[in-house]
This record gives structure tokens, sequence and C-alpha cells, in this order.
């Protein structure tokens, strides 16, 4: 049982809904971005989930290509996202989810990132280009290591694919709300509570959904059929509209986080 | 050849490397690709286009002046000699038809140079299929006339302005589009690269240059050459003849100024396997993992990544790759030009460079180049090169 089992597990007992803010290891540097990550820390974030800046991130939209980008300028190694965790370490327990496009964990070594995200303290990894079908050369190493391999659900899955995909899935699974990129929307499909159903049906596994939420109305709605609400851009436009004043960075992110988690049931 | 495996693997390269979102259309297409690729009246039409619009066979010449050079027997596919200017037609007329047979209404592809964004505008007037075209926006500004092309033939051109700007960064775009619209849209991929069943659609319609010229030769030939970027018109020759051993096969990447100085685009001679666009193969990366710039005066080449076949074979040692740098393809431009009165592509003047470099020469050998494309696109680019250098 790890950090993610053990938070899903109490939440279910109390009938809450986890809030996991996204943002990118490195934006707008490395050591604004710990201050980010601790006042979300302090303001109601359950789960923390860290995007590894990737030069091609083909699956997310301008937010958090932009985030990425200035995130890129700093150099940041996989060596300093291991340490930036330590530093988390040291002042939360709170389970981190490790967001990363395939490429840098290969070419990292698949066995050797493994075993330093382990101990890092870090809880989960989620490739988001690595679908169940090439995801054994990661997880007979993960899988050592104890920690999840996170998979993504899509509007596009349907049932047999659910059901693929969930006989793979460990911690919790994160459905796509939306057939597109990552990016805010105002509008969120309909049929999404129909979907944790189905899902739920097939396998009794957290549900946390992402991709397109950006407003406590929205969050709330979610959280009266799912087991988490993700959150990414809309928390990374607050970095990128005060680029130049970090103390507002740090006061508008704490007030969103704290009244996402206030609305959610 | 039993390649690839099911999975679409070469070995330990290709694969599906996508986001979740994308998977159930890739199985679409594997399944809808499985069942009518053997089927008699899918290859006639496709081989009645290639005939009738494209203007297939492709010669096969004889280039007397080269082979005297050379003291050898060099003949040249003429690739160039296809509509739009080069072998990329092939595959476009290919995936047109699949996509109009799968009921898709829109298309979408990436392009660099924008060879393959004009064929697959033009399939795409000729098939009646919508058409958007992602273009970094640094290579809008140095293919215009491309860009004109394209709009001509009723394309929308959106530029992509996000990374570097240039061919990898239209890659990401296009799949980014396909993400969100997968429902109503093809992604014509334009080389032998991306997620399985990609690799493999693309090296069978591209495998009619090996298969023409298998029936153009009255003996076997020692040596084929062929560019490489992504490399579908390199496995398009060689594929045909990978069966007769003692045929040698060379895949010439491009050096740019030399892979010692880092900028060039040879992703087998200076890169390293990795993860990217769907598949795995060698790459252009940095020590994190993150892709890098590519650079080569053929903007058709100017890609960080190849074809997983041919990192397979790569590995495997069947094929030999190697390099030329700018300057020695411009220097084989121009001899070709003087020669034979050919004006080819940049990225086939890689080719053409290489007979100097070939180990134990290449005297009293039968030796094809596959001629890709024509150099009528370059003509701006060969002027700034011979203004600001002497070749």
């Amino acid at each position: 049982m790890n950090r993610i089992d053990n938070l899903f597990k109490s939440f279910k007992k109390d009938k809450k809904t986890a809030f996991i803010p996204f943002i990118s290891i490195g934006d707008p540097d490395i050591k604004m971005s710990f201050e980010i990550v601790k006042a979300l820390i302090n303001n109601g974030a359950d789960i923390i989930e860290l995007g590894f800046p990737f030069s091609d991130p083909m699956a997310d939209g301008k937010v958090i290509q932009r985030s990425y980008q200035r995130a890129l300028k700093n150099h940041v190694s996989m060596r300093d996202a291991f340490d930036f965790i330590k530093k988390i370490r040291k002042v939360s327990d709170i389970p981190v989810i490790f967001f990363t496009y395939y490429n840098p964990v290969f070419f990292y070594g698949a066995s050797r990132f493994a075993k330093d995200a382990q101990n890092t303290g870090i809880d989960g990894i989620l490739t988001v280009d690595l679908p169940p079908e090439e995801s054994d050369e990661l997880k007979e190493f993960t899988d050592r290591e104890g920690i999840d391999q996170i998979f993504l659900l899509a509007p596009t899955s349907d049932a047999g694919r659910i059901k693929h995909i969930l006989s793979y899935a460990k911690g919790f699974v994160y459905y796509v709300s939306v057939t597109g990129v990552t990016g805010a929307r105002s509008v969120l499909p309909r049929q999404l509570q129909e979907k944790v159903k189905e899902i739920k049906k097939i396998k009794d596994i957290p549900v946390g959904i992402g991709f397109g939420i950006s407003s406590n109305k929205q969050a709330k709605e979610i959280s009266a059929y799912a087991d988490a609400v993700i959150i990414g851009s809309k928390i990374i436009q607050f970095i990128e509209n005060n680029l130049n004043d970090k103390n507002k960075i740090l006061k508008d992110i704490a007030e969103f986080s704290s009244d996402i988690k206030s609305s959610l049931l | 050849m039993g390649l690839p495996d099911k999975k679409g693997h070469y070995g330990i390269y290709g694969g599906r490397y996508v986001s979740e979102t994308l998977m159930p259309a890739i199985f679409e297409l594997e399944e809808f690709y499985k069942k009518i690729k053997h089927d008699k009246g899918f290859k006639d039409e496709f081989y009645g286009y290639l005939r009738s619009y494209a203007g297939r066979p492709t010669p096969l010449y004889y280039a007397s002046r080269l082979s005297a050079q050379y003291n050898a027997e060099i003949y040249l596919k003429r690739e160039d000699l296809n509509h739009t200017g080069a072998h990329k037609i092939n595959n476009t007329i290919g995936q047109a038809l699949l996509a109009v047979k799968m009921g898709k209404k829109r298309v979408i592809a990436e392009t660099g140079a924008g060879q393959h964004g004009v064929a697959t505008a033009t399939v795409c007037a000729l098939f009646n299929l919508e058409c958007e075209i992602f273009m970094g926006s640094k290579d809008i500004e140095r293919q215009k006339q491309n860009v004109f092309r394209m709009e001509l033939l009723g394309a929308k051109v959106t530029p992509v302005e996000s990374g570097s700007a240039t061919l990898k960064d239209a890659m990401n775009e296009a799949l980014r589009d396909w993400i969100t619209n997968v429902a109503t849209t093809y992604y014509m991929i334009g080389t032998v690269a991306g997620p399985h069943p990609y690799p493999e659609i693309v090296r069978d319609f591209q495998s009619v240059i090996g298969k023409e010229v298998l029936k153009q030769v009255d003996k076997q030939p020692d040596i084929l050459i062929a560019c490489i970027g992504g490399g579908s018109n390199a496995i398009g020759l060689f594929y045909p003849f990978l069966k007769y051993k003692d045929v040698k096969m060379y895949g010439i990447e491009a050096g740019g100024f030399g892979i010692e100085t880092g900028k060039h685009a040879a992703s087998i001679s200076g890169g390293k396997p990795g993860v990217l666009h769907g598949n795995k193969t060698y790459l252009l990366q940095d020590e994190d993992g993150r892709i890098k710039e590519a650079h080569s005066i053929a903007a058709g080449l100017d890609y960080p990544g190849v074809g997983p076949e041919h990192s397979y074979f790569a590995d495997d040692k069947r094929i030999i790759y190697d390099n030329v740098t700018d300057f020695e393809a411009v220097s084989a431009f121009l001899m070709l030009c003087k020669l034979e009165g050919i004006i080819p592509a940049l990225e086939s003047a890689h080719a053409i460079a290489y007979l100097n470099k070939i180990k134990g020469g290449i005297k009293g050998k039968m030796v094809i180049i596959n001629l890709s494309g024509r150099g009528d696109k370059d003509m701006h680019i060969i002027s700034d090169y011979l203004m600001s250098k002497k070749v």
C-alpha cells in the first residue's frame, strides 16, 4: 500500500473527493515552483502531480506547452526533478505523481528511473505516450519499486478498451474528460457521470477526472461522482499571467486552490 | 520478411507510443489496412492512379556521363518525374484511398519543406477531401512557394509557432489536431515513421519504387543508394531488394555542417534510440532525453528522427547508414546539373554525393541511385548558398 492507495482508501471511507493540482517542475523557475507546490499543499491539494518539462508535448494544449518552454529555459534535468521532489518530502508526506512523456524516462533508463523515483518518494508515474501495449518495458521496474503506473482512459475508449486498460491500472485511473489536448474549457461533456459508472462496474478503482476543468462549479459537479479532480492548465495560467509578480502568483494559486478544495464534496 | 511483428515492432524499434485518445484510431486504421492491403480491387485502383495520375512507372535512367566519370554503371531511378516532383505522391495516393474508403472527410498532414504538404493537398483535391496542413512558421518563411501551391490546391496551411517552429513541431501540432478531431479526421503521415501501422503502410505504398526497378534491370545491381530523412524513398527502393543478399544498400543521412559540429540531421550516425511521435527509433536528443533541433540544407531531411525500420536495419547492419555534409550535397547537386542535365532535389543530392565515399570505390559496379525528387523547389536555397560560399 503506497501513499496513493492509502489516501483513496481513507477518502472513500469519508466519502471525500481528492484535489490533484498539476504544475511543471521549473516553471517559472525551480525555486518558485517549489513555493507554488507549498502553496498548493497548504491550501487543499491532496495529491500533487508534477510535470517533467519536455521539448515535444504532443498531448498538451498551449498553456502547458508554454509552461514547459519556460521551464526548459531553466535546464531542469531528471536529477533536478528528483532533488525537487526530495525537497517536498522534507516538508510533506503528500502523494506525488510524476507526469512525463516517455522519452526522458527511456533515455534515463527505465530500471534506473524506477529505482531513483522510489528513493525520491514518487508514488505514481503517468507516462502520457506509453499505452498499456508498450508499458511492459517500464512496468517490470515500477512494480519492483512499488510505484503505481497511472493510465489514461479517453472518451474514445470503448468498453473493451476500458476493460483492457483497467487490467493494468494501479492507484487510480485518469479519465480524460474531453477528446482533445489539455487545457481549460468552459463546458465539459455531459456523459462523464455515466462513464465513471461504466468504469466502476468493471473495476473497483478510484477514478480521477482531468483535462478541461477550470472552475469550482465544474469541480463540485464532478466531485459528486468522481474520486479525484485534476486541474493543470487553469493553475498554470496564474503563473503566466503574473510572471513579474511572484507574490501574486502565490496568492492567486492559494486562493484558487482553497476555493476548489472547499467546493469538493 | 516478417517485419513488423504483430504489435508493430521492428526488433526493439517502432511500436505505438501515443496518448490513449488516439489508440482506437490507430487500431481502426490497422484493422482496415490489414483487410484491404491484399484486396485486388484496392491494388488495381492504387496502381491505376499511380499510372494515370502520378505518371508511373518512372524511368530507370542510365546516366552515361556520370558513369564515365566514376568508371561505373550508374542508373538513376527518376522519382523526380512523378506528378508533384517527388516520390511523396506514391504514399499520398495510397493513403487518400484509405481515407476515402474509411469514410473520413477531412485529412491533416505535417510538412517540412512542403513536398509532402503539396502531395497531400494534391490528392485531397483529387478525392474531394478537406485538407489542413501544419507547417512550422520558420519553414513557411523558407518555402513560400510551396505554401502558395498548397493554397492553390485548396488546402488550409496552418503555421506552427511552438518549439522550434519546424517539421517536428508541425508533427506535434498535427497529432494535437488528430487527438481533438479523431472521429472525422484522417492523419496522413508523410514518411515511414509515426505509430504503427504508419511505417508499414507508407513502406508498402513506396515499395512500388523498388518493385519497378526489379522489373527494369536485366541483372542484379551491386549497390543501391538513397537519402534518408524519415526514410520513405529509401525503404521504397530497398525493401523489394532485401532478399537479394549480395545487393549492398546505403542510406545517406544529412550530415549538415558535419556530425562533429552537432548541427546535422543524421539521427542514426549522430543520435541515440528514443521515443518520439509514436515510435521508438534513433533520435537527436540531449542528455535529458529532450529532442534537439536538426539541421540540413535539404529541408526534407531536416528532422531529428528516422523511420523505425531503418533503426532496425542499422543495428542489424543489413543496410549501411552514413552521411554527407551540406557542402558535399551541394557539390553533387552541381555535378548532376552539368553532367546529366538533371536538377535534383537537395535531398536526393545527398545520395549522389555518396558515390565519392563508398568504401572500396564503385569502379565497374552497377549502382542505382534513387533520385527521389527534383530541385525546382531549391533554387533560392542553392543560390543563397553559392553566394555565401564558394563550391
